[in-house]
């Protein structure tokens, strides 16, 4: 703990939570909307009822989107953000002036990074499950005609209070994965902007893979819980 | 505002959202007084931790825990090994009485388990908090479908054995029923008749006859008349040829009897 840059690690905190917060929040909404109309849509399609809309909705939030878009959306501003800076840092022989110095790049560089992306994440994968819950409250309400009673009514039948925890795990897992995609590119960076533009893509493609992947994994380990 | 005091709020409202999600599935409820109840069955249906409690079909409470206690005795000796702890709200409680019955119920599309609690009647006294009570079990549906199960193929069994009979039986119903019908049409159509009218009319007749009869013997006289016959008959009973005959030759009578 005391190689840890605690100072570092709380700007990069901020940088990752506070900065993402907002498109978080902001594209949740829009998740939580899409996703609540389509499956009463389809429900009512197949069996001409959409009573169970709410619960199925707040489950498949839970389950997945929340914490998936969350971390799609911090792959696509944060990880893309420690590619570029590492991978410059990198071309500008900035790293190899750290290791001069006897500083371990890793360990100066990563180490913050990946402790302020985990626990970030894990905030926003929170919030987002809780907005995206909300706002698919007041939709059901608005739209489909649930009050927010009949909506938790629902929900209670579906969720259990450990799938919001399990939520939460699997956003330090996907947190976890974002720094680490970054900052391999990033120290693999060949020299130039074009360099440091590939290391930037690849690692924003690599992590949402690697994201997609280890829903997968972790659902599937879940299931048995 | 300080770089800290902004992440420390964020992580504030991440708390403050998790304690709001756990006060929505209602695993968090600081504001409700409830009490609670030990509710035992031997067979609880599918019940779950969480699942809700309702008193005359309003939500009250929810299944706080559910324990096995392979050794539980109630009071009058009964093996009972399922415990399941539940709360009350308040405001419910004054309608659980001690004769009150516990039932497991099944709701919704997708049939949700939850206790129904039926209100006790007001002469009866309430329960202490943390009461031990008998639940009522619910039927088995899984043995009566898998009992059912046996049943049909023990009757298709059957029906394959003895389809010749069967089908015999079939027809036999169907002719019968043919006639039967055919017999009513007929009666329907005889009624109708002056004869069979008449006919009626003397049936009619025979049957007041035989209801004054019927009276006459129930009467006094009747019953001594009949009496008189048994006692007759009883001195009748043992005379026979060879006796009549010798009575008749001692009184100089000459005949030839039987």
């Amino acid at each position: 703990m005391k190689s840890l840059r605690w100072k570092e690690t709380l700007q990069q905190l901020f940088f990752v939570a506070n900065g993402s917060g907002f498109i978080v929040v902001f594209c949740v909404c829009f998740a939580a909307m899409v996703t609540i109309l389509e499956a009463s849509f389809h429900m009512k399609m197949v069996i001409q009822n959409d009573s169970m809309v709410p619960g199925f909705a707040a489950l498949l939030i839970l389950k997945e989107l929340g914490a998936v878009v969350t971390a799609l959306l911090l792959t696509s501003r944060v990880g893309a953000g420690i590619a570029a800076e590492v991978g410059l840092m990198k071309v500008t022989e900035q790293i190899d002036a750290l290791r001069m110095l006897g500083i371990e790049p890793v360990r100066y560089l990563v180490l913050p990074r990946l402790v302020a992306c985990v626990i970030g994440a894990v905030l926003l994968t929170l919030i987002a499950n809780m907005v995206c819950l909300i706002c698919a409250m007041l939709v059901s309400d608005l739209m489909l005609g649930y009050s927010p009673a009949m909506f938790l009514s629902s929900m209670r039948i579906f969720v259990k209070f450990q799938d919001l925890l399990l939520a939460a795990v699997k956003g330090a897992f996907f947190g976890a994965v974002i720094p680490l995609v970054a900052c391999h590119f990033g120290f693999r960076c060949r020299p130039g902007a074009e360099g440091v533009g590939s290391a930037t893509t690849q690692s924003v493609v690599v992590a949402s893979i690697l994201i997609i992947v280890l829903d997968f994994v972790l659902s599937y380990t879940f299931s048995y819980l | 505002m300080k770089t800290e005091t902004k992440v420390g709020l964020l992580a504030l409202a991440a708390l403050i959202l998790v304690l709001v999600f756990a006060s929505m599935m209602g695993s968090l409820s600081p504001f409700s007084r409830g009490r609670s109840l030990d509710v035992v069955y031997n067979y609880a249906g599918g019940i779950d931790e969480g699942s809700p409690v309702r008193v005359m079909g309003i939500n009250v409470g929810k299944v706080r825990a559910i324990r096995f206690e392979p050794g539980f005795k109630m009071p009058d000796g009964e093996e009972v090994k399922l415990r399941l702890t539940i709360s009350v709200d308040q405001k419910a409680w004054s309608s659980i009485r001690t004769d009150s019955r516990f039932y497991i119920n099944m709701a919704g599309v997708i049939g949700e388990k939850f206790l129904e609690i039926s209100p006790g009647s007001l002469d009866q006294p309430e329960f202490a908090d943390g009461a031990v009570v008998r639940g009522e079990d619910p039927p088995r549906v899984d043995q009566l479908i898998s009992q059912s199960y046996g049943l049909a193929g023990k009757l298709i069994n059957l029906l394959e054995k003895n389809e010749g009979s069967v089908s015999n039986v079939i027809q036999q119903v169907d002719r019968l029923t043919t006639n039967f019908n055919k017999t009513l049409s007929l009666l329907d159509k005889t009624s109708k008749n002056k004869e069979m009218a008449r006919l009626l009319d003397n049936a009619i007749k025979i049957s007041d006859d035989m209801a004054y009869l019927t009276g006459s013997l129930r009467s006094k006289k009747a019953e001594e008349s009949y009496h008189l016959m048994h006692k007759l008959l009883f001195r009748l009973e043992p005379l026979d040829g060879p006796a009549i005959r010798k009575f008749l030759q001692e009184e100089g009578v000459r005949a030839r009897v039987f």
